[in-house]
């Protein structure tokens, strides 16, 4: 295999994201700074009503190649020229991460690249890191979308989980993530798939208090837990019946909201008084949602929301991230594999 | 294209069966391979072995990726993980090079094999027993076809005349099914050759059927014809022997075939998948009832 020619000593490293539906590739400086960030959002799972893992796959290996390429383009950079190549290892669907993975590994090999591998969640993590606007642990970051829902105390920028790691996770979620909440009650509501966006535009024109759904959920600690609140929709739709929940839908969607809304920012309020830690950001696709950051910035008035891109799933968090991780020389990564859960040792 | 073959260092690699199978045709005429099967109950082994073996060859022969004339990658049919991982280490090492890359049928790769087996595994086994201890197969079964280099790299049919008339390349392909293709025995070794039997997803009902149009004595190779030989027989097809090396996917049939396919841009190389995702499948079914 090829020997390196000398690089351009930008530190650049490119990395690759395939955890769930969007195909990402980004190239982000040593510093922190964006000089590409590629998203394919696939679009194709709407009619399955849920992400189909199969069908991403497939999208994911057709889309790859051109992801790739044109992060390294927008960069202007090439793959010699790399410090390293990041990939997002896991938790995610095995068969989308694997795509990646073999794409990373394949790209680093060839040119006897070191490879970094990235826990998808220390990715959430470290949007927060990335220029023009870091945000210095330690803080707490709330991490809500589709697929997690996370409360945390980030100590230092490592990937070092647990009580005396880098992240220490405060609570997680019991069963639904916040943002599989709204799509639930989006469906309930006969907004369709992925109904979460449309339930929050409804929600605007409703009355959040016209319903009191539980916001107090039966769980302890700092846990997240949303399947009762969907179920307390279930039964208010049947009580009210079709024509009444029809009249009432702006209403029901505001109140559902403000509940979501509610049990994660006591949670997060509960958080800061147990660590006292005030610095708060949050992260994920939920992070978009207007009354969660109205809400949160009552508690930190310095709330810290990275630009919607850098919120849900993308490449530039997984650099931003392998940029504090430990990167893996050639060829010790040859037989690096996905993982699709419980490797945090939460 | 014989002479292709001989000019050409190929890299070629097949991950659409349980079995990883890597192979390098050097421009000097060598041939060096791996594999590996995994046990019963084992997991396929592509993600952690199919890079490792790549570098692994490449550094034995002494030859720097950049130097490889193109890479051959089997797209199946075959399980979709496995395809995944090949098509993308292919692709990852094409673009990092920018390396020419063909993709070959597995399953002509099979018929291929079973026409003119190749003589490199003795060979391959020979040079590097550690690693290929899995290679040292099962001896050929009664009846199985011996080859000569020559006659291997010709794809010509032995000379004892005792060719079959075509070679039926099966697969498992889970669920009770077969992935199925056959080609005339003189074509077999062409990989642009019109198939007798277009590669399809097949139940054993539909795999009887087809080998019945068949010419009769036609011989049955790979996983599929061991899962499935009692169909197989009944329907008139020669099945050798469980432990023959017909029946494993082999790379270096790959080498042969892809030296003579037109490199693809690196995009249209995609698995054969011939059977839609399962969610597809259902939501057409409810589309029908409705
Ligand atoms: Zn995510």
């Amino acid at each position: 295999m090829s020997e390196r020619p000398n690089r351009d000593g930008g530190g650049l490293l490119l990395a690759i994201e395939t955890s769930c539906d969007d195909t990402c590739a980004a190239v982000v400086a040593r510093d922190g700074e964006i000089r590409s960030n590629v998203i394919s959002s696939q679009g194709v799972h709407d009619r399955y009503g849920g992400v189909v893992p199969e069908v991403a796959s497939r999208h994911h290996l057709e889309l790859i190649e051109t992801v790739v390429e044109d992060a390294l383009a927008q960069a202007g950079t090439t793959l010699p020229q790399l410090d390293g190549i990041a990939v997002t290892q896991g938790p995610g669907l095995v068969g989308a991460l694997l795509v990646g993975v073999a794409t990373a590994k394949a790209l680093a090999a060839a040119h006897r690249l070191p490879l970094v591998p990235v826990d998808h969640l220390h990715g959430h993590v470290a949007a927060s890191f990335v220029q023009p606007d870091p945000i210095e642990p330690p803080f707490l970051i709330l991490i809500a979308s589709g697929g997690h829902t996370l409360l945390a105390h980030v100590k230092d920028h490592g990937a070092r989980w647990g009580r005396d790691g880098s992240i220490e996770v405060l609570g997680s979620t019991r069963d639904d993530a916040a943002g599989e909440a709204f799509d639930k009650g989006a469906r309930l509501l006969g907004l369709g798939y992925p109904g979460g966006p449309a339930l929050q535009r409804l929600a605007a024109e409703g009355d959040p208090e016209a319903f009191a759904f539980p916001v107090a959920a039966q769980v302890p600690g700092l846990d997240f837990s949303f399947s009762g609140l969907k179920t307390a929709l279930l039964y208010k739709t049947r009580e009210l019946g079709e024509e009444e929940t029809e009249r009432r839908r702006a209403d029901l969607a505001a109140s559902y909201q403000r509940a979501i809304v509610e049990t994660l920012a006591r949670r997060v309020e509960r958080a800061r008084a147990e660590t006292g830690i005030e610095r708060l950001a949050i992260g994920g696709g939920v992070a978009a949602n207007g009354p969660l950051r109205e809400r949160l910035r009552r508690l930190a008035p310095d709330l810290h929301v990275p630009p919607r891109e850098l919120c849900t799933d993308n490449a530039a968090m997984i650099a931003s991230a392998a940029r504090f991780a430990q990167p893996v020389a050639f060829p010790g990564y040859l037989s690096l594999d996905a993982y699709s859960s419980g490797e945090r040792g939460l | 294209m014989r002479d292709d073959f001989d000019a050409m260092t190929i890299l070629a690699f097949d991950t659409a069966t349980p079995a990883t199978s890597v192979a390098l045709a050097l421009d000097d005429g060598r041939l060096l391979s791996r594999r590996h099967d995994p046990a019963p109950g084992e997991r396929p082994g592509h993600q952690e072995l199919l890079l490792g073996f790549v570098v692994a060859l490449l550094e034995e022969a002494g030859v720097e990726l950049p130097a490889v004339d193109r890479i051959a990658v089997g797209v199946g049919p075959g399980t979709f993980t496995g395809l995944r991982i090949g098509v993308a280490t292919a692709r990852g090492l094409a673009h990092a090079h920018d390396l020419p890359l063909v993709a070959v049928s597995t399953l002509h790769a099979l018929a291929a094999q079973a026409a003119a087996p190749p003589a490199a595994a003795d060979q391959a086994a020979g040079e590097h027993p550690a690693a290929t201890a899995d290679q040292a197969a099962a001896p050929p079964a009664a009846g199985e076809p011996a080859a000569t280099g020559d006659q291997a790299a010709a794809g010509q049919a032995p000379a004892d005349g005792e060719a079959p008339p075509a070679l039926l390349a099966v697969l498992d392909a889970r669920r009770g099914e077969a992935f199925a293709a056959a080609w005339p025995h003189a074509a077999a070794a062409d990989p642009r050759a019109a198939p007798l039997l277009a590669p399809a997803a097949l139940s054993p009902e539909a795999l009887a059927a087809a080998v019945a149009e068949l010419p009769a004595a036609s011989l049955a190779v790979g996983d599929g014809a061991l899962r499935f030989r009692e169909q197989l027989q009944a329907a008139g097809a020669v099945v050798p022997a469980d432990g023959s090396s017909l029946h494993r996917v082999d790379a270096v049939a790959h080498c042969r075939l892809g030296a003579a396919l037109e490199p693809l841009a690196r995009d249209e190389v995609v698995p054969t998948y011939l059977r839609l995702p399962d969610a597809e499948l259902a939501l057409r079914r409810r589309g029908e009832r409705e």
